[in-house]
């Protein structure tokens, strides 16, 4: 079984080649991939888009994607994980993020990359600035969950 | 023991509108010691009124994990305030 180590993760400021990505995951010993790929929309709640802008705290959200890469390989009987995040302006039906799982089965393939793309919409700390014909938004989003305050870092002494 | 004044300097870094708000992406900045996230936070919102609205709608990060209100800041901590998340 591959290690987590052949896993891809990255966040990109070019476009991202679904295709090239399933070929990076894909292996003898593999039955099944599945793939994501999210795209920009050309509409918002009824509003025509124009195109996205994505930011993102760099350090941060390569770090937590990774995370999720990990957890993949702990939960789920998967081989390989690519995980890639586009950044910048994007243009409409630009893929702005691609997650690709291989696995010997295909169950645990739908499985995983299910979950690794709602926890990366819920956790990873990406923006989406939505331009219109008369303004911006920034998208509505998710708040991560947070360690309680009992929790809290104690004061180094 | 007397009371010596310490201060603590910590990196904090804006994203989305609250870049926008605050007018930076990053600065650095003296706090006195004991300072929390919450006390940093109350510190911009003194000088950015705007901020105060989106407090309950916000997490913060230390160190580049997620963190809570009363996380303790120590000099060379990098702090950021991170509004809802919305990549994919």
């Amino acid at each position: 079984m591959a290690s987590p180590s052949t896993d891809i993760t990255a966040l990109v400021h070019e476009p991202i080649d679904p295709v090239a990505l399933e070929g990076c995951v894909r292996g003898n010993a593999d039955g099944a991939i599945v793939i994501f790929d999210g795209f920009v929309r050309d509409h918002s709640k009824n509003r025509r888009t124009l195109y996205l802008e994505y930011e993102a705290y760099e350090p941060m959200a390569l770090a937590k994607i990774q995370e999720i890469a990990a957890h993949l390989h702990s939960q789920f009987s998967i081989h390989r994980v690519a995980m890639v995040h586009r950044l910048g302006r994007l243009e409409i039906g630009e893929t702005s993020v691609c997650i690709a799982v291989s696995a010997a089965h295909r169950a645990a393939a739908f499985d995983a990359c299910r979950y690794a793309i709602d926890t990366l919409k819920r956790t990873v700390p990406i923006w989406k600035k939505e331009y219109f014909e008369d303004g911006f938004v920034w998208a509505d989003g998710e708040l991560p969950p947070v360690p309680s305050a009992t929790s809290a870092v104690k004061p180094a002494s | 023991m007397p009371s010596v004044s310490q201060s603590v300097r910590v990196k904090v870094l804006f994203f989305g509108r609250l870049k926008e708000i605050a007018g930076r992406t990053q600065e650095s900045i003296d706090l006195p010691a004991e300072a929390d996230i919450e006390s940093l936070f109350a510190h911009y919102a003194s000088h950015y009124p705007e901020l105060q609205q989106y407090r309950s709608s916000l997490v913060a990060s230390c160190n580049q994990e997620f963190a809570s209100w009363n996380t303790l800041l120590h000099t060379g901590d990098e702090v950021a305030f991170l509004p809802p998340v919305s990549g994919g």
